[in-house]
């Protein structure tokens, strides 16, 4: 017991050192079940690599050089579509929220074209656009665009009545408003939209890849397929999971903390 | 502080699904000078929010006239320094930068505004919260910072719609007593709407009774300044004019 105890110790004061660590603990008893089921041999290896051959693969992925430069290539597309599409949408939000007339003539649209996924986009772009970087961009910006508008729009129309009310008593114009009041106030809304907006444009970039596949993580996967190599595929997935985990922890959760939960609008 | 004066204000409502209207507010005239405390007290629907509201500017006014100063207002201004019960104090800025809202939206500068909110903090018995946000204090203490926002911008006219209704009875004796001090202590013309028959007796130099969208009576109330609710609460003169008060709004 008291070994088991100061084992226990250990790991906390480890775990205060490194977050990482307590961020990787949930997976082990998960990797330990995969090591499992693989040692008991009940599919041929080739379907089913083990943890440690997915590991050396990731090594050599890595040493070859490969991994990093796809990683690359994903990520600046993702950055890249997910920076335009919100530009295009905040504003846009802004606008149809602030502007009854607007929203009246905007909001079936939108709806409309939410419903159309991302990649059933896919079969008409690779039409217009052939199989190359303007139809990526286009699915990107296009799945990261809707979540943000439709989420900037909801939080700009529920606003407080009586805050724009408190800002107009003390003399805030219309403009000043908007940016002291009613911005901020949609900010949580907005953050989620973009957690939305980053989570599905991720989704759709894989998918892109695979279908116009030059080169990234879903190119990676799916080019694994081709030859094979089932490990290459893991290696994949492994890596979108750490990617999303990076993206929440270290950008939006930050983001959050310092402003919705800070102001006590959103509960946790 | 300049004076407020309202000439046959009436407001009527019109409910579009029913297809019939509410005459919410009809011909009330009312003159407060400058420096006045007003109380408005009535039963609840008789048209309290609808008056203070019209005054503030928010809703549009059926007719007749409101006046600060001798100059008739059009919507909101900043003349006019509003109190909420919700407090509607802004979340995303700290104390400190709720309270200088008004001095920042006048342009003025970084190094006064301090000066402003140590001030009206200072006044609020707030000094020690100014970077905390809204969220992090008690009902009591947002609506001390929802008081010396709208004093620190220095209104014409101060409104205040049940100001103390959502904060326990403990607390609210101690806001009425500090509200009773600032404004003994800087004189501002108070349109001061409540439920609370003692509240009102207590704040005001006079005290309105509404009935059903009218003015009913006004009661003048000439207790000695200053007030505690240690010194009032046993007082003859304050118990005769909370009946009096009483008597008149269960009748309204
Ligand atoms: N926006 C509105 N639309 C239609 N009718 C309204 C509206 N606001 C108020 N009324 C009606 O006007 C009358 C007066 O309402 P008001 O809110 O001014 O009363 P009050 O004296 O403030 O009441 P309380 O003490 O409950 O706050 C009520 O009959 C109410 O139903
Ligand atoms: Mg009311």
């Amino acid at each position: 017991m008291t070994y088991a105890q100061s084992l226990w110790g250990m790991y906390v004061r480890w775990a205060a050192a490194w977050p990482a660590l307590s961020a990787f603990a949930p997976f082990v008893p998960l990797i330990a079940l995969w090591g499992f089921v693989v040692w008991l041999e009940l599919f041929p290896r080739v379907f089913l690599p083990g943890p440690f051959e997915v590991l050396q693969t990731s090594w050599s992925l890595l040493y070859k050089g490969i991994l990093p430069a796809y990683l690359g290539d994903s990520m600046v597309r993702l950055a890249v579509g997910a920076a335009a599409g919100m530009a295009l949408a905040i504003p846009l939000g802004i606008f149809i929220g602030l502007n009854q007339r607007a929203h009246d003539a905007t909001w079936p649209v939108l709806l409309f074209f939410q419903a159309i996924g991302d990649i059933a986009w896919l079969p008409i772009l690779l039409v217009w656009f052939g199989f190359g970087l303007t139809t990526m961009t286009f699915v990107i910006v296009y799945t990261v665009m809707f979540p943000v508008i439709l989420n900037t729009v909801l939080g700009i129309r529920s606003a407080r009545p009586e805050l724009e009310r408190a800002a107009q008593s003390l003399g805030a114009s219309r403009t000043r408003i908007l940016f002291e009041v009613t911005l901020p106030g949609a900010l949580p809304n907005i953050i989620t939209g973009l957690r939305n907006g980053l989570g599905y444009g991720w989704r759709a970039l894989i998918a892109a890849e695979i279908i116009v596949g030059t080169s990234g993580i879903g190119f990676l996967m799916f080019d694994a397929r081709r030859a094979g190599s089932v490990d290459e595929i893991v290696v994949g997935m492994i890596v979108l999971g750490i990617l999303w985990y990076i993206v929440d922890s270290w950008i939006l959760a930050p983001i959050e903390r310092a402003t919705g939960e800070r102001w006590g609008l959103v509960t946790t | 502080m300049k004076n407020l004066s309202l000439e046959n204000l009436s407001k009527t409502y019109f409910d579009p699904y029913a297809g019939t209207t509410v005459n919410a507010v009809q011909d009330v005239s009312l003159n407060v000078a400058a420096g006045e405390f007003v109380a408005v007290v009535g039963p609840s629907g008789c048209g309290k929010t609808t008056i203070l509201n019209m005054i503030a500017g928010f809703v549009p006014i059926s007719g007749g006239r409101v006046l600060v100063g001798g100059k008739e207002v059009k919507g909101p201004g900043p003349d006019r320094g509003v109190v909420f019960q919700s407090f509607a104090l802004f979340p995303w800025k700290t104390v400190a930068e709720n309270v200088t809202f008004g001095p920042k939206m006048r342009g003025v500068g970084k190094a006064e505004r301090a000066k402003i909110a140590e001030e009206y903090l200072a006044l609020a018995g707030l000094s020690h919260a100014a970077d905390r946000y809204p969220n992090e204090l008690s009902g009591g203490m947002q609506q001390r910072v929802g008081v010396v926002r709208a004093l620190a911008n220095n209104p014409d006219v101060l409104l205040m719609d049940e100001p103390f209704a959502s904060v326990d009875a403990q607390t609210r004796m101690t806001l009425q007593e500090e509200l009773t001090r600032i404004w003994e202590e800087r004189r501002p013309t108070v349109i001061f709407i409540t439920h609370d028959v003692a509240e009102a007796v207590f704040l005001a130099n006079r005290v309105v009774v509404l009935s059903k969208g009218n003015v009913l009576e006004e009661v003048d109330i000439d207790l000695p300044r200053p007030r505690s609710w240690d010194r009032l609460v046993e007082d003859g003169d304050f118990k005769g004019l909370s009946n009096k008060v009483l008597q008149l709004v269960r009748s309204a």
